[in-house]
Order: structure tokens, then sequence, then C-alpha cells
């Protein structure tokens, strides 16, 4: 799964920023079904089938909760369908219920993706470029975060194996904890002290720094952006700007397939499905390649 | 040419009373590989960050360095940032970044190189030091020697034209060590670079080395070819000696006379001539132990998580009482994991593990760690808590309960021991990779063990040091200890262990006497019987060797 995120990280940081936008403000029932299709699919691909299965127990009566609790609390709508407890429990609700819960759903999948595909070197990347010794300092903060915790525990078992705060007595856990703790401190200190003489000894501060990354920004970069800002800008302009605002109460508008819904809407379908075509069309190719040889 | 000239170089850490360098001179040829020695605190470490500009230490310095006929004090940031490399002890604490590729970039986005030119520069540098295959790891995911490699690669990557190392090997295992040195070889003879390294493991650097220094208290003894050493060392009754290679030791030992063997082979061809080998085999009385098991493992099969692989696979072990156990084997192999199934630290899935003869889940609390078993930990600082050595060692005290009289005794007997008084008041970190070590095996001495397990306790530390924990084991091994030891360090084990085994995919493979052990290896043995193999039997360390060729003619040759 890796032809998507082979991509410049500023090419996909737009691509995540304009679907996860879209999804958020768009109410449109077909925006927001490419939304969840697409979403759903993408994260199935970069998931492990157990894993994705798996985490469809949590979705599913999530989902589930949104749609049904909407139309509980909210009585606006024409069509009523039944009162409970003396309120109107309406169509509409349920259905705007359906939608959200859409809406969240996705936005969580996407969210998902995005966290599979920008790993933290990319997001470095992309701040360092604009404030370089933040960059340098996350970077460092990054590397540090797990020597911490090793440390941790080794102190620990150090201390444990020579007999201290080694009781089952609360009142040693917490002595050992905090006292280990304080150690952890120094230690952090020791650490960024050494880490500091070898930045000097390096040459940090001699001269401004440059910023050197490992991603190159090519054609194929650029295709992909302007393919991205094209579907995401006729996504706009149809449903946002020239399009009607698709209402559920008090009753549901008519979905319109005018030309300006219509592109609006086969451009997000595209949009969303991006990776999961890129991804699919690999496949594809490594398959005809392997057949080949 | 002289790329590098020390002229009556003084200094002195500020509130100290003597010169940590004493009216230093010497200089260094362009191309040279250069090993500096000597005892820890002898200066060899302020005497290389003097060297380094950007390192100096805070104190009072005389005297003058030139780099490439210039004062190192007036020239550029640019010149002396790039032009002199510095590498660290420890592999850790150096890298800055949490990418490979970012820590190589490191030192160059410093000097404000554009992107192409890193971009070419750490191409290269990954190539040469091979470190394409983990070139977009995260850093804290390497292994020691891997940690170390980037190190040396972000280093080079600036292109200095000297390199300072110090004792950049202390933390590694042998493997790695050996891969390490061989590396800067490589540097030195393919690229002209001056090496400037210090060391105490001299077996693998003494035949590389160009010229040897010796400091002892800031003065510099010695600076000549590393074949004067041994006769340097001899006429002064220096203790360096024990930490030379062993061809070296043996030669010395033998009041040898010409041209001085520093390798294996050269030792080899030396012995050869030398002697004959009427008297081939050393005698050697059966081993005797104690009846009782202070420490058994019995079919033990542990691994970290479900889903990963075994780490011990059916490990039986037995360690009398009153013994003093070493288990060796490479990397990886589970040698520290076994340990900490041992100390109960580590739950084994399958098979008991026995402590006096009692499963180790029948000790409740803490009673297994009062008086009965202890351990020290590969990375010695884990194991202090305190602002200060005494502290800690008070706190100890207190936690076994001793009474208020005898605390302040033990802790002075034990740092006497240990050679280790002089340090007491200082905060634990401040000390050396060296000193850690000692204060740290002092330590867990203080809780009074009958069982006591050390993991790489001689990772880092001088050959005096090491002799002077060899003391301390046997002693106190007579006075009925049981030392379960897990080493990479075969010198030691050969010298001080009443048995050894090799551990090997998750096994105990053999276990055996030393002798008996190191003759069966080919590979993984000592460098005294690699020396004396074929010869003589049954040799196994430096003083082995010298007895057997003491007892045999020397071959009478015409000259």
């Amino acid at each position: 799964m890796r032809a998507f995120s082979s991509y410049h990280p500023s090419v996909l940081l737009i691509y995540f920023a304009s679907v996860l936008l879209i999804t958020m403000f768009t109410t449109h029932p077909l925006l927001l079904a490419a939304a969840f299709l697409g979403g759903i699919c993408f994260c199935a691909l970069l998931e492990r089938p157990r894993v994705f299965l798996h985490s469809m127990l949590f979705y599913i009566p999530l989902f589930a909760l949104i749609a049904l609790t909407n139309p509980l609390f909210s009585h606006n709508g024409e069509t009523v369908l039944f009162f409970l407890s003396g309120n109107p429990v309406t169509f509409e609700a349920f259905l705007y219920g359906v939608a959200m819960g859409a809406m969240f759903v996705s936005v969580l999948h996407w969210f998902k993706c995005c966290n599979r595909i920008m790993t933290s070197d990319k997001m470095l990347f992309l701040f360092g470029e604009m404030v370089p010794k933040l960059s340098l300092l996350l970077s460092s903060a990054l590397r540090f975060v797990p020597l911490f915790q090793r440390q941790f525990v080794k102190i620990s078992q150090t201390q444990k194996a020579m007999g201290m705060y080694s009781q089952d007595s609360y009142v040693d856990k917490i002595k050992s904890g905090s006292n280990v703790f304080q150690t952890m401190l120094s230690w952090s200190l020791e650490n960024a002290m050494d880490t500091g003489t070898s930045m000097r000894a390096r040459g940090y501060g001699v001269h401004k720094r440059s910023s050197f990354a490992v991603f190159r920004f090519a054609k194929r970069d650029a295709v992909m952006l302007a393919l991205i800002l094209v579907l995401s800008a006729c996504t706009l302009s149809g449903t946002f700007v020239f399009g009607e605002v698709f209402a559920y109460y008090p009753r549901l508008s008519k979905i319109q397939l005018d030309a300006s819904t219509g592109t609006a809407c086969v451009a997000f379908l595209i949009l969303c499905f991006l990776p999961f075509l890129i991804e699919m069309e690999e496949k594809l190719r490594w398959k005809y390649y392997r057949s080949k040889i | 040419m002289e790329i590098l000239q020390v002229e009556n170089l003084s200094f002195r850490y500020p509130d100290a009373e003597k010169c940590a360098l004493d009216g230093v001179n010497f200089s260094v040829n362009s191309g040279d590989f250069i090993v500096i020695c000597g005892k820890s605190g002898c200066g060899k470490t302020t005497l290389l960050k003097l060297l380094k500009r950007e390192l100096t230490p805070f104190g009072e310095c005389t005297g003058s360095i030139c780099y490439m006929g210039n004062q190192l004090v007036a020239l550029d940031a640019d010149i002396t940032a790039g032009g002199i490399g510095y590498v660290f002890q420890n592999p850790e604490n150096q890298i800055v970044t949490d990418k490979v590729w970012h820590e190589l970039a490191f030192g160059l986005e410093n000097l404000g190189l554009p992107t192409e030119v890193i971009r070419r520069r750490v191409a290269e540098m990954a190539s040469y030091f091979g470190i394409q295959e983990w070139f977009r790891k995260n850093t804290y995911e390497l292994s020691g020697g891997q940690k170390q490699m980037l190190n040396l690669a972000s280093v080079m990557i600036m292109q200095p034209k000297v390199l300072l190392l110090d004792e950049p090997t202390a933390q590694l295992d042998p493997i790695a060590a050996a891969d390490f040195i061989a590396t800067l070889q490589k540097l030195n003879q393919e690229l002209g670079l001056t090496v400037i390294l210090v060391e105490h493991r001299l077996e693998e650097v003494f035949p590389v080395a160009d010229k040897v220094m010796l400091l002892e208290d800031g003065n510099l003894l010695f600076y000549e070819h590393p074949k004067k050493m041994g006769e340097y060392l001899r006429t002064h009754m220096h203790e360096m000696m024990a930490g030379l290679p062993s061809a070296m030791r043996i030669f010395e030992a033998l009041s040898g006379e010409g041209d001085c063997p520093l390798t294996v082979k050269e030792g080899r061809e030396y012995i050869t001539k030398q002697y004959d080998n009427s008297i081939d085999r050393l005698e050697i009385p059966p081993y005797e132990h104690k009846d009782a098991l202070a420490l058994e493992l019995k079919n033990v099969w542990f691994r970290y998580e479900r889903d990963l692989p075994d780490v011990l696979r059916g490990i039986s072990l037995k360690v009398y009482e009153q013994e003093i156990f070493c288990i060796l084997g490479g990397n990886g192999t589970g040698k520290t994991t076994a340990l900490g199934v041992a100390a109960g630290l580590l739950k084994a899935y399958r098979g008991d593990v026995l402590v006096d003869g009692r499963k180790i889940a029948a000790f409740k609390n803490n009673e297994l760690y009062r008086h009965h078993l202890a351990m020290l930990p590969q990375n010695p600082q884990t194991v202090f808590l305190q602002q200060t050595v005494r502290e800690d060692f008070a706190e100890i005290c207190t936690a076994m309960g001793y009474k208020k009289e005898e605390r302040e005794m033990m802790i002075t007997e034990i740092a006497g021991k240990l050679d280790i008084t002089n340090l007491l008041e200082r905060h634990p970190y401040d000390l050396s990779g060296g000193e850690q070590q000692k204060a740290a095996v002092a330590k867990i001495l203080l809780t009074k063990p009958r069982i006591l397990l050390l993991d790489e306790p001689t990772k880092g530390i001088d050959a005096h040091t090491k002799q002077l924990l060899a003391d301390i084991l046997k002693r106190l091994k007579a006075d009925g200890l049981t030392v379960l030891i897990v080493t990479h360090d075969v010198e030691f084990a050969a010298a001080n262990a009443d048995r050894c085994a090799l551990f090997f995919d998750g096994e105990v493979i053999s276990v055996d006497t030393p002798t008996a052990f190191f003759s069966g290896n080919n590979f993984y043995t000592t460098a005294a019987n690699r020396i004396a193999r074929g010869r003589y039997h049954n040799a196994v360390t430096c003083e082995d060797v010298v007895e057997l060729c003491r007892k045999n003619m020397p071959t009478v040759e015409e000259k």
C-alpha cells in the first residue's frame, strides 16, 4: 500500500485537507455517500483485514447510535412516523441522523487514513519548511520519547533487583514511582546536555540552518496536485457556490441532478476514490508485470 | 606534514587542586593513527576535548594548539566545526534526530549547505558505511553498533581532516567493536584521515596504530610506535601492562628481545621460533564444586509477548554454590533475558527457576532480594537514584536495614575495596563510564547478596579496574558468594570463571571449565589460546602460555 503515500507530503496534506473539509461541511447525501464509501474502501486497503473487520464492531454501533438518537431529540420534519411518549418521531430527523452518522464515521475513517499516511517525518518536513527550529525540536522530541520510556522501565527493574521498592505495598510503589521519576528528570537533563554538546560539535549555530529532506516534488506530484485542486474546485463550486443547499427540514429537498450538482458529485466521488484507484491500479500493474516475467 | 601541534599544554578545571593536563607536548602528522591510553581519569578525555574547540571545557588553559599551522582558537567556526570531527563514548546520547537520514544530514544543515549538495553527500556516506538498509529507520530502533556507526558517518559527512574518538567501542559488544575499529582503519588507509582514538581495548587497535600515547596524571609518559610500548612498560614496571594485547604481554613476560609481536599471527611466530614444545600441556586439576545448587534453570521457555518468537528455548543450567559461572555468546542470543528470568524480573511461561532449591515464585514480597540475590544490569546508570554516590549507598543500607553505626563503616570499606573513595561525593551521572561501573558494583555488593548476577560487568572499564573487580569477586566467593556473569569478554571469563557456558539460539550449548571450554573452541576463544593453539594444550590465558614457554627450553638460535 505504498503508491499513494509515495506522493509528496504537501500533495498528501492538501488532499486530506480538502476531503476532510468538504466532508465536514456538507450535508448533501450524495457527497456524504461518496466520502463514506471512499473512506471505508481506502481504510480497508490500509489496514489488515482482521483489524479492519474488528474496528467495524465499533463503527457500526456508533453509526446506529447517531442515526437513532437524532430523531429522539430533534422533532423537526413533516413526515411523522409515530409518537414516542407524546413526541413525534419524524422521517426527516431519522434521515438527518443517518447523514450525520455517515459524516461522523467517514471523517473518523479519513483521519485514520491520514494518520497512517502522514507519518511523523512527513509532518516534520512540512512544518520544517515553515519553521526550521520547530522541526528540529520536534524531531529530537520524537527521538527522546521512546528512549525515556525504555529508561524508565530499566531503572524500575534495576531497583527491584537490588531489593529497593519491591514490596507489595502501595506506599512503597508510590515512593518508588516518584523516586524513579526524579531520577528520570536528571537523566533527561544529562541526556539533553550530551545531545547539546554533540550538536555544537557538529557546528550547530554556526550558520543559518538549511533544511534537508528526502522528499522531492516531482512532475507526478504536480499532476496529482492539479487534479486534486480541480476536483475540489468543481465540488465546491457545484454545491456550495452555485448549487442549492440541501435541506432536511422541514421536508427533504429533492436531489437535483442538474449540471452543476451532477459535476460536483462526480468530481467528489472521483476525489474520494482517488487513493483507492491509485492503489488498485498499482496492484493490477504489478500483477501484470509478474505475469510477464 | 604536521596537522596538529600541541605545545606545553596545561589545563586545570575550576576548583581543582591538580592540573588535569600538565605541560603536554606532541605533534601529529597528517594521516597518523594514534591511540591514547591510560587509566580512567588520567586526562585522556580532557586532552581530546581541548583538541576540539567547540567542546573545550571551562577552566584554566595554557600552552598552544596549532591546527594546520594556525592557532586553533583563532580559526573560523566553519573550519573547526567541519575540519575536526568528534565521536563520543555513549552511542545513544550524541544522536540528535529521530530518523537516520536526518541525523546524517544534520551537520551539513548546520553549515547551511543547499539540499542538492546534502543529498549527494548523504547518499555517498550511506553507501560507504553500509547504511542503505536502515537509512529510513528511526534512530532509537538501531542496535548499539549501528548507532555508533551512524555517529561516525554523521561526523565523517562533514569531511573532517582529523577524527577524535573518545572510547567509541566501550559500550559495544566485541563483534560490533571490531567492525567499528575496522571501519576506522579503512578510513585511515583509504582516505588518509588522521585518527586520534582513546581506547581501553588494545587488542584490535595496536596492530593498526602508528603511535601510542600513554598518559598518567596529566603527564605524557610515552609517545611512540606500539612495538616499543611493551619495553617501556616493562622497564618502568607499569600497571598498564595488563591492558596490552596478549601477544605483547606474553612477549614481555618472557622478557623477549627483538621485534615485539602485536598480533596473534606474530605471537605464534614468536613462540614457535623461540620455544620448543616438548612439554606440550598444562595439567589441570579436576574441577571440584560444592554439591548444593545455588541457582537452577530447568527447561525454561520465555518470550516477551504472545506474538513474538521465543527468546529462551528450553534452557537448563545449574550453578553450584560458591562458583563463578560465565555465560558467553553473541549479541541477541538471549543472554540478558536469561539473566532477567533468573533474577525473577521476567517470568518464564514454561519451566522452573530454583533459587537455593526453592521455586522463585515461592519468594514473596522482596524476600528474594534481601541478602539473597542481586543483579547488576548492563547500564550502570540505572542503579543510581540519588544526588551523590554516598547518598545512594546510604539509601541501600537503610533499605537493607543495617544499623546506623554499621552503615558508615560499610560504605567506607566497600569504597576502599573498589578504589572509589574519591568519588563518593560526586553525582553518579558525572562519573565516567568505568567509574560508574565500579560504583554500581559497590552499591550492589552493599546488599550483601549470596547470589550475584552481573550483566557485562567489564564493559567500558580499563584493565586495571577489571583486575580489581576480579579480585573482589574471588574474595567474596571465598566468603560464600555465587556469581553468575553474562559477558562478551572471553579474556575475563578465561581468567576468572570456574565454569563457562556458550549461549546460542536460546539455549546453553556447552558447559565446561574455562580450560576445556576455550581449548575446545576454535574461534570463540581467547587471543592467548589462539597464539598457543596447536603447540600447547590447555593454555587459555597469557599466564598459561608464559608458564608453558618457561617450562620449555628456548630453542637455541644461531645469530
